[in-house]
This record gives C-alpha cells, structure tokens and sequence, in this order.
C-alpha cells in the first residue's frame, strides 16, 4: 500500500519479525538508539517469535546435522566480545576474526540496542557512514575496549590498513556545560584533535571516526572547556595506545 | 515460471507429509531435561521442553569453549525448529537445509556471543535462523522480482496460510494466534512464516502499511503475553 510513514516505534514489531528493509530499517535502528524500551520489548517479541519457530518445528532430512558437524570442526569459533565493565584488567584488546560480526555487535550493543547481538545490525550501521563501514568491515579490524578513570567505556574499532578507527564511549560522566569531552591522536609527529564528543544519548556517546593514523599513536580522551582545547593538557581522563 | 512455483507448492507439500508428519506434535510432548548437559537426553529434547531454552543455554555456554558434543547436542535440540522455521521462508527444501547448515555452523561460531542475560538460548537461534532465511529469500528476490511479482505473492500466501494452519496442532501456539485479531495473527504470520516485509504484507492484505505495523507490534506483544501466561 502506498504508505504514510508510521510512527517510528509502530515498527518494533516489524523490526521483531525481520519485516523491516531498507530506509525503515536504518529509521527503526536511528529509533533504538534513543530508545530506553526498545531492547526490553523487541526482546521479548523475540521470546514470542522463537515459540512460532518451535510451532514450525521439522526434522531435518537424514545427515543434515551430521554435516554441519564435520563443517563446524573445521570451523574457527568467534572469540568472546570484550565487555566494557571489565574495568579492573584495565584496557583489552582482541584480534578480530571476522570482523562485520564482531564490529557490528560492539557497535549495536554501544548504541543502546542492547538485544542485538546479531550480525545483521551491520546493515544498519551504514546510516553512520562510509567510514564508520569501512573500518569495522575491515579484515584487520581490531577491537579494544577500556575503562575511564572518571566513569564510563571507551570502545574503539580499529583498522592499520585504512589508518582509521571508530570510537564510541557509553557511562561517561555527564560535564557541566563549561566542560565537554575532546578526543585526541597523540603521535610522535604531535598531537591532533579529532573532535568534540556530541552529547550522549542514553548514555551512549559516538561514534567519532579518527583518520590518518600512524605508527605509534594513542589515542587520548580529555576534558576540555566547552569549544575546545589548543593541545592535550592535564585534563587526560584516557590513553589508549593503539 | 509458474511450473517453478507450482513445482516448489508440489515439494512442500511431501516434505511436510514425509517429514514433519513425524515428528508432528513432538515439541510439546517432551517434558525438560536435566540442566547437566548429558547428550542423550539433549538429544531427545528435540524442539524444545516446557522450559524452553534452559537447557540449550548450558549446553551453548559449553559450544563457546569448543565442545563438540555439547554442539552435537545442540544440534540436537534446535535442527528441527531452525529447519521448520527456515523451511516455511525459503520453501525449498534443498535451499532449507543448505540455510540450516549454515545457521547450525553459525551457532558453533558465535556461540560465545550468546548472552543468557539478554533473553532464551532458543530466541537467540531463532533470531540467527530466521535472519539468515529472510536473507536468502530477499536476495533472490531481487533478481526476480519484476516479472514474478505478482504470481509469487498470490500463490505464496495460499501456501503460507497452509503451512501456518498445518502446523499449528501445536496446542499453546495456536490457541495463543488464535487469540489475536485476525489482522494481527494475519501481520504475524506473513511476516514470520513467510518471510514478508510489513510493506509486502500491507500489500498482500490491502491495508496501510502503517496499520500492518501496528498490528504486528501489538500482536507479537499479545502473543508473548499469551505465551508467557501459559507457561
């Protein structure tokens, strides 16, 4: 039917069942991300859901399982996804397989969509752009995660190859308005601002892409007054070497 | 290309007599094991118990660490519901089971990621099975779309109102649907079973695609409601 565009949370449902292509995809997946209820009841729509597969229940033709046996021996596993609240062991970093699957649940479970542990939200990612894309498609992407000292995650997405990264906070402590959050690359060739965190949504920050990076670099968190500072200075809440 | 889909209709129809006939009303009878993993007994726990997932959960926390006879197990126990649910979208049965392939060796791979605390072991491979049939469905889609675009929705969703009726001697589940509106069990079902975007079941159903999503939304909350309740 020729459509009026519902209501963006109408589509939960829709979003639920895998009805959702396209732009209403990328509109549901911008909605989550400031939506408090979403996780909650797409998840239990997901109970739901799973209770229609068992109603479809069908036994397999002969040697079907046998099958993906043999092929799941062969088969190297994902490792475990970093957690952010891990803060003690300090920062972590992890090799990334294969990294759509990995970059894509770090990034949906960032942005408040904390149900999506599928690597199907990667689609959704493409409303952030090219670049964002581009370093968690990356065959070399690498995921580190850290604790800041004042409260809150880093998580960072990483490609050597494409000199890029991707950068998301989620907790961070809320800053008077004098103050904002500025993200830095400190390298042996000096210091360059990357930018201004935006202000959170829900709690989640990002995400920020980092370009150009270099041997040697880290990459700095700092509060800053509002507008920016001229260089890094005492007020470091995060090194990250990458 | 209407002997296409008319040959499709025609092996649907055996594999469901053939196969499915057998394990007809299964899932419900079987009462829930234990929650150590023996394999045995998963494997006998075909489709689910009365708590479902509890002990898929255990058993997928022991894949993650590279156990092979905990997956043979998990196996086991979700074959037949990712097959059934892979089946009922894709339609062909030898694209069924190349899709459940892949979705059993994708649990193996990600079996690390799956986080009891965020909801069941069996919504979790459910999402993964039916994501990765819709995939497949829309793909093709693609490339036959223009021309099929008609004939394919009409016959499909005879076809998928038979599959959905056919199945449904599982007691819970269709007293659950049966619950709902006939536009919300309709919304629901289209989309699930067969594979549809709201869009296209808006289409199908002759009714705004504002209200197919609204109905889809308030009869998934109703079924698990339903669902929850019967527990």
């Amino acid at each position: 039917m020729r459509s009026r565009r519902p209501q963006p949370h109408t589509l939960a449902g829709a979003y639920a069942l895998d009805a959702l292509a396209g732009a209403d995809r990328a509109r549901f997946a911008r909605h989550m991300t400031r939506c408090q209820q979403c996780a909650a009841e797409i998840s239990g729509m997901w109970q739901a859901a799973a209770r229609l597969a068992s109603a479809a229940a069908c036994e397999p033709p002969p040697g079907l399982t046998e099958r993906a046996l043999v092929v799941a021996a062969r088969t190297r596993q994902h490792p475990p996804l970093a957690r952010g609240h891990a803060a003690s062991r300090g920062v972590r970093m992890r090799r990334v397989t294969t990294a759509v699957t990995v970059a894509a649940v770090a990034v949906a479970s960032l942005f408040g969509a904390a149900a999506l542990t599928v690597a199907h939200e990667f689609g959704e990612q493409q409303q952030r752009g090219l670049a964002v894309i581009t370093v968690l498609t990356a065959p070399d992407a690498t995921l580190i995660s850290a604790p800041v000292t004042t409260g809150g995650t880093v998580t960072i997405v990483m490609s050597r190859r494409h000199r890029e990264l991707v950068f998301a906070a989620s907790g961070l402590r809320a800053l008077p308005s004098s103050r904002c959050y500025e993200l830095w690359l400190m390298g042996p060739d000096g210091d360059t601002p990357v930018g201004m965190l935006p202000a959170p949504r829900d709690g989640m920050t990002g995400p920020l892409v980092a370009s150009g990076l270099a041997a040697g670099d880290r990459l700095g968190l700092a509060v800053e007054p509002t507008g920016g500072g001229r260089r890094p200075g005492s007020r470091m809440i995060l090194v990250v070497p990458l | 290309m209407h002997t296409r889909i008319g040959a499709r209709g025609g092996s649907l129809a055996r594999c469901r007599l053939a196969l499915c006939g057998k394990t007809s009303g299964q899932w419900l009878r079987i009462s829930a094991v234990g929650t150590d993993a023996t394999h045995t007994s998963a494997r006998s726990a075909a489709g689910m118990g009365t708590v479902p997932g509890t002990e898929l959960a255990v058993l997928l926390h022991l894949v993650a660490k590279g156990d092979r006879d905990a997956f043979e197990a998990v196996c086991g126990q979700i074959a037949a519901p990712v097959y059934g649910t892979v089946r009922s979208v894709v339609r062909d049965p030898c694209q069924a089971e190349e899709v459940t392939q892949e979705v059993l060796v994708e649990i193996w791979r990600s079996a690390s990621r799956f986080d009891a605390g965020r909801g069941g072991a069996l919504a979790w491979v459910a999402v993964i099975a039916h994501r990765r049939a819709v995939d497949r469905v829309r793909s093709e889609q693609k490339a036959a779309e223009r021309e099929l675009r008609a004939a394919t929705t009409v016959i499909a969703y005879d076809e998928v109102a038979e599959t959905v009726e056919a199945n449904l001697d599982r007691e819970r589940v269709r007293r659950c649907l049966g619950s709902l509106t006939e536009l919300q069990r309709e919304a629901v079902t289209l989309a699930y079973y067969g594979g549809y975007t709201y869009r296209q079941v808006a289409e199908l159903l002759g009714v705004p695609a504002g209200t197919v999503s609204t109905r889809m939304r308030d009869g998934l909350i109703r079924l698990r409601d339903c669902l929850g309740a019967d527990r």
